[in-house]
């Protein structure tokens, strides 16, 4: 068969043309006759017509015109010849008949049993013979189309077909086995390559000749490719964990409300401190402060043992009070009987001793009682035998309640010669030393390094500092105090915040002609001041005792000279006391063994008494406008009352040892009946002061309602006018105004 | 009668609800507690009805500062035994009746 294309008779072709002819104007009438509505829309359209348009009649149009389609051709020529040369005449052609290809395609079909299609099939290795025999029911079959019917057949053509050849080419060589694995060259017919099929005709199931598959746009072939998997390895590490804890809790609102309270308490707690602190920062300002900066946890373990220090501060005290029970009874509850029968006289006791080991070599060179704190007192401790100088110093403060040691102990680094503690700030306290400086403690802070210093090299004395005195307080809260050297200048030192600012107030020159140098310099003599005393009411006023034996009464106004000097003593002037009740009067003592009572502004002691020995301290009493103490370098105590005795002491008591030790110093407890004692060993010792000794004043049968103040002033008064010169005599000159320096 | 009346003042008088914030327990380092602190504060003052809304925002902005696991209780009464990261835990009360717990984990 040839291929299949579409074909038109003449007939149909002309039948086409026809219609395709008439079909220009039928559609119009057609139309008319289906549906006037069409008509209706139609006639409003203009109708395009060919120019070349016949006109026709109404008749003419309407006129049916019958058309005749026939299958016969009648224009075909039915004799066509054609001249051929060779025969030399010409041949008839045959008719080409009525066809008349108007489109031709030609198809990819090819018939199964044509050459082509047996060229392919042994292509893809298939028998087309066997393809016949075995499909002959289904001849339309295109290869193509159908493989699989082939794909089963196909091991039963093999091995036919392997039979065959078998038969043709035994003798080949059958070296080439191998090579044939494939079996899809093996070609029917064709010798040379069926070589290979010998050996796929001995194994039929194996080599059985597989079909290729014929790809093309509708059947085509999948193809995958698989790579090796990277082979996977377990490996792990661990990290050290996070530091972890536990932590548990109840929250309930009463926890929540006392957690607060706590809290609150505990701040209001902190400010009540830190509102105590700042007060007492106020007084010891300067290095203390820096000191105390220290971490919160030094702090708090120095709280902890400040706490500590205090349980065994108490327990020490008693102990102590164990130890010395009788003693403190003694103190207490002992007076001398024999007092009563003694008229006039009286005796002293001995109570505490008070040594510090460290410092047993020294002397006390100072002794003041703390004006806040009854039982305490501060110690000097230094030299006044300059033939043997100890390096070392101390200033101690020993309270009664605790004889065996110290409370608090400042240790120097030369010797100490005066201490005095502030009235108001009780634990500020000064020592002047022996190399001229000056140091501040504030010992409620530290005992360790003082709070001031004056500097070594700029401010300070070029000699012994034999005294120093807090001075009143200036308007704007600073403290200050005065120092009095052997250079013979007296200065007045301030505290500032961080600083201490010095100022001289005089120095004392000589009333004496300028002493000729040895390259014609002149020198003017210098006194050395030995003590001063404030006045106790007019603070710009004060006295100054000297080595050359005057006593200059001086005021911090005037920087060049006296208001007044007294021919006092031939010796040094070691002690000067105002008294309590009548601050006119003053006592001083001296190394010529002599006590002297002075009245202001006059030139003439009132009272003058010859104990025999030098007077290392004199005081007068505290409770008794007419009762003085003093101190000799033998060794006793002197303890007089002007109002029973004018001329002889009431009592004179050897305290110590009159070979081994000497009396440097004696101070009256300003509220309590004891005096304390120093001596050049190192030693204080305590001395009750027996009933005769403290006779109160007894007020007199008309003015009972006077007080003792008053009664004390009066006694001294009376006693006063008994022993003053009548005023007739000389009145001593002013010398304030003719001294001059 | 009278004696009765004073105690009760006093009584009256120590029931002051505090309200500023008090650390019960820390170990945070100083700046991060601090910090911490005022975040909660500002939470549970500003979520001062809502204690979920405080606690989701105190977490949320502790997860962005420090990074992520941390957790938060926000509570007037509740009782914990938790395991934290050191460091990494504040404990405090706030606003007089509330309990702030803030720790990593």
């Amino acid at each position: 068969m040839p291929p299949a294309t579409a074909l038109a008779s003449k007939a149909n072709k002309q039948s086409i043309s026809k219609t395709a002819l008439a079909g220009k104007k039928r559609p119009t009438k057609v139309n008319t006759e289906i549906t006037d509505d069409l008509e209706e829309w139609k006639r409003s359209k203009q109708l395009l017509k060919p120019k070349d348009q016949l006109e026709l009649a109404d008749f003419e149009l309407k006129e049916s015109i019958p058309k005749l389609l026939t299958t016969t051709n009648p224009q075909i020529p039915d004799s066509l010849v054609e001249f051929n040369y060779a025969q030399g005449k010409f041949l008839l052609l045959q008719s080409a008949g009525n066809t008349v290809v108007v489109y031709e395609s030609l198809g990819t079909l090819v018939p199964k049993d044509s050459q082509e299609a047996r060229q392919q099939l042994i292509e893809q290795g298939i028998d087309p013979a066997e393809l016949e025999i075995s499909d002959s029911h289904s001849e339309a079959e295109i290869i193509s189309e159908d493989l699989k019917p082939e794909e089963e057949t196909q091991p039963e053509d093999a091995t036919e077909d392997g039979k065959e050849e078998e038969e043709g080419q035994k003798d080949d060589d059958e070296e080439t086995e191998k090579k044939t694995e494939k079996p899809e060259e093996e070609g029917e017919g064709e010798g040379e390559e069926a070589e290979g099929e010998v050996k796929a005709a001995a194994k039929p199931p194996a080599k059985g000749g597989r079909a290729r598959k014929l790809t093309n746009q509708f059947n085509f072939s999948e193809r995958a490719a698989l790579t090796y998997n990277n082979p996977t390895r377990a490996q792990e590490t661990q990290t050290i964990p996070p530091p972890m804890a536990n932590f548990s809790a109840n929250v309930l609102q009463w926890v929540i409300y006392d957690a607060y309270q706590q809290d609150y308490e505990a701040q209001q707690l902190e400010k009540e401190l830190e509102r105590e602190r700042k007060e007492k920062d106020k007084a010891p300002v300067g290095k203390v402060k820096v000191a105390k900066k220290s971490s919160g946890r030094a702090q708090l373990s120095e709280a902890v043992q400040g706490k500590m220090l205090e349980c065994w501060k108490v327990l020490e005290r008693m102990v102590n009070q164990n130890t010395y029970d009788d003693i403190a009874k003694d103190y207490r509850y002992w007076d001398d009987p024999s007092d009563e029968f003694r008229e006039e006289e009286g005796t002293l006791l001995p109570l505490w001793k008070f040594s510090y080991d460290k410092t047993k070599k020294n002397t006390v060179t100072d002794i003041d009682w703390n004006p806040y704190y009854y039982d305490l007192f501060a110690v000097c401790f230094g030299f006044l035998d300059f033939m043997k100088p100890i390096a070392q110093g101390a200033v101690c403060l020993f309270t009664l309640k605790n004889p065996s040691f110290p409370d608090y102990i400042c240790m120097t680094e030369s010797a100490v010669m005066c201490v005095d503690i502030h009235p108001k700030y009780p634990y500020m306290v000064v020592v002047g030393l022996y190399d001229g400086s000056i140091l501040i403690f504030n010992v409620h802070a530290t005992c360790k390094y003082p709070a001031f210093r004056s500097n070594n090299v700029t401010n300070k004395h070029r000699g012994i500092v034999w005294e120093v005195k807090w001075a009143p307080d200036l308007p704007d809260g600073e403290l200050n105090f005065f120092s009095v050297a052997a250079d013979g200048k007296i200065n007045n030192w301030v505290l500032m915040q961080n600083d201490l600012a010095v100022t001289t107030i005089t120095t004392l020159f000589l009333v004496k002609e300028p002493v000729p140098g040895p390259d014609g310099t002149v020198l003017r003599a210098i006194g050395c001041a030995s003590c001063v005393k404030l006045h106790p009411k007019n603070p710009i006023i004060y006295l100054v005792g000297t080595e050359e034996g005057l006593i200059y009464k001086c005021s911090t106004q005037y920087s060049s000279m006296y208001l007044l000097t007294y021919q006092a003593h031939q010796m040094p002037v070691y002690r000067i006391d105002f008294n309590r009740y009548n601050t006119d009067i003053f006592i001083s003592c001296s190394g010529d063994w002599r006590i002297k009572v002075w009245e202001d502004n006059r030139m003439e002691p009132l009272f003058v008494f010859d104990v025999g020995d030098r007077v290392g301290d004199v005081k007068w009493a505290p409770y008794s406008s007419t009762v003085f103490a003093a101190v000799t370098m033998e060794g006793k105590v002197y303890v007089f009352d002007l109002n029973v005795n004018k001329y002889k002491p009431i009592c004179i008591q050897a305290v110590v040892s009159r070979r081994r030790n000497k009396l440097t110093r004696i101070s009256f407890n300003p509220k309590l009946p004891i005096i304390i004692v120093g001596d050049d060993k190192g030693c204080i010792t305590t001395l009750k002061l027996s009933p005769n000794l403290r006779i109160p004043c007894k007020a007199p049968k008309k003015q009972q309602h006077l007080d003792q103040w008053t009664l004390q002033c009066m006694k001294l008064d009376k006693l006063l006018s008994l022993v003053r010169e009548p005023v007739t005599l000389t009145l001593p000159e002013d010398t304030a105004g003719s001294e001059e320096s | 009668m009278a004696e009765e009346g004073k105690e009760n003042k006093a009584e009256e008088a120590k029931k002051i609800v505090h309200t500023y914030p008090l650390i019960r327990h820390s170990d945070m380092a100083e700046e991060m507690r601090t910090e911490v602190m005022e975040l909660v504060a500002t939470a549970c003052e500003k979520f001062a009805n809502s204690n979920e809304a405080a606690a989701k925002m105190i977490k949320e902005e502790m997860d962005k500062k420090f990074g992520p696991p941390f957790h938060v209780v926000v509570g007037e009464g509740f009782g914990f035994e938790i395991s934290y990261e050191c460091t990494n835990l504040l404990y405090m009360f706030f606003g007089g009746n509330l309990a702030i717990c803030v720790w990593k984990c």
